[in-house]
């Protein structure tokens, strides 16, 4: 009874141990190209569906399941946020981190204009690579893709030079 | 638009969105953590999904497993070198480091209720239409 009810707690959970949950991620990914023989993909989703909201642009409902997919993910996050008994988020300092508490604006318009601006390189970025940390990192590198090894090595690298690098500055 | 490949993939992402949340990967205090190497848990939870998709690619190899939607062995599709690879993973990098969400991450932060991911998600959108039309151009000549 004990050993259920610490089942029932770690589920309920917000946060599970990494190695369990890195391979249920890996396991889920997988089990994509056993039923579909379609790798894990987010980025090329987002180019799909700004193709559709483009006005007059043909949709390709070869490509539906991307979106589908994209949207499973949001109603996954609002499932975990739903099943975790923490508090919901307010957006608070001490929920951000210190790093990104000094880094981001202060004033609404601000953050709006660096949250835009962040996501405007993080899709840009994502097309020009050919795929961001799940099509690159999770399936490629996974797949031993070379360049996915690649783009997963510079990723990581801007990336954490870019926060050292800030978080220096700001004395952080 | 329903059908089963759409069903699945709704499956898949609901499954995926749930672990990214319970990785930690939907808190942008946990990924300052693991770029300011303070906190490696995510790295740990990285670097276990693809050692388990590296072994399974592996033995779907070896052992020829197939696919089965089209009753082929399961492909293992590597990504081209781009002519845009280096110059888009330097800016994918900056903005990953600027907002600690990268695209994956914004929709679940979306279904968390994080309203500030509904910014991220709109320029990660926006950014992506520039993209794919940059990539024609960069293919084209």
């Amino acid at each position: 009874m004990d050993t259920f009810a610490t089942l029932i707690d770690a589920l309920f959970s917000p946060l599970w141990t990494p190695v369990l949950v890195g391979a249920l991620i890996g396991l889920l990914a997988f089990a994509q190209r056993w039923l579909a023989d379609q790798p894990l993909s987010c980025s090329t989703g987002f180019a799909n569906l700004a193709g559709y909201l483009k006005p007059g642009s043909a949709r390709d409902p070869e490509g539906d399941w991307r979106i589908v997919f994209l949207v499973g993910i949001v109603l996954g996050g609002l499932i975990a946020t739903l099943s975790d008994g923490a508090p919901a988020w307010q957006g608070t300092a001490a929920e951000f981190g210190r790093f990104y508490t000094a880094l981001v604006p202060d004033s609404t318009l601000g953050s709006a204009i660096w949250w835009l601006v962040g996501g405007l390189l993080i899709g840009f970025g994502a097309r020009l690579a050919g795929g961001c940390t799940s099509g690159h990192t999770i399936a490629g590198v996974a797949m031993g893709a070379p360049a996915s090894l690649v783009a997963s090595v510079v990723f990581f690298a801007v990336a954490v030079g870019t926060a050292q690098l800030a978080a220096w500055m700001l004395g952080v | 638009m329903i059908n089963r490949r759409n069903r699945l993939f709704l499956v898949f992402g609901i499954g995926f969105g749930f672990l990214l949340s319970r990785a930690g990967a939907t808190s942008p205090a946990i990924i300052s953590e693991l770029l300011l190497f303070e906190n490696l848990r995510l790295l740990w939870v990285i670097a276990t999904a693809v050692a388990i998709g590296a072994a399974l690619t592996w033995l779907a190899w070896r052992l020829g497993w197939r696919a089965r939607n089209t009753g082929e062995p399961i492909s293992i599709q590597h990504k081209p070198f781009k002519r845009g690879l280096i110059v888009g993973a330097v800016l994918f990098g900056l903005g990953w480091a600027g907002t600690g969400v990268c695209p994956g991450t914004a929709l679940a932060m979306i279904g968390e209720g994080k309203g500030f991911a509904l910014w991220v998600g709109a320029g990660i959108l926006v950014g992506s239409g520039a993209g794919t039309w940059i990539n024609r151009r960069l293919e084209r000549g």
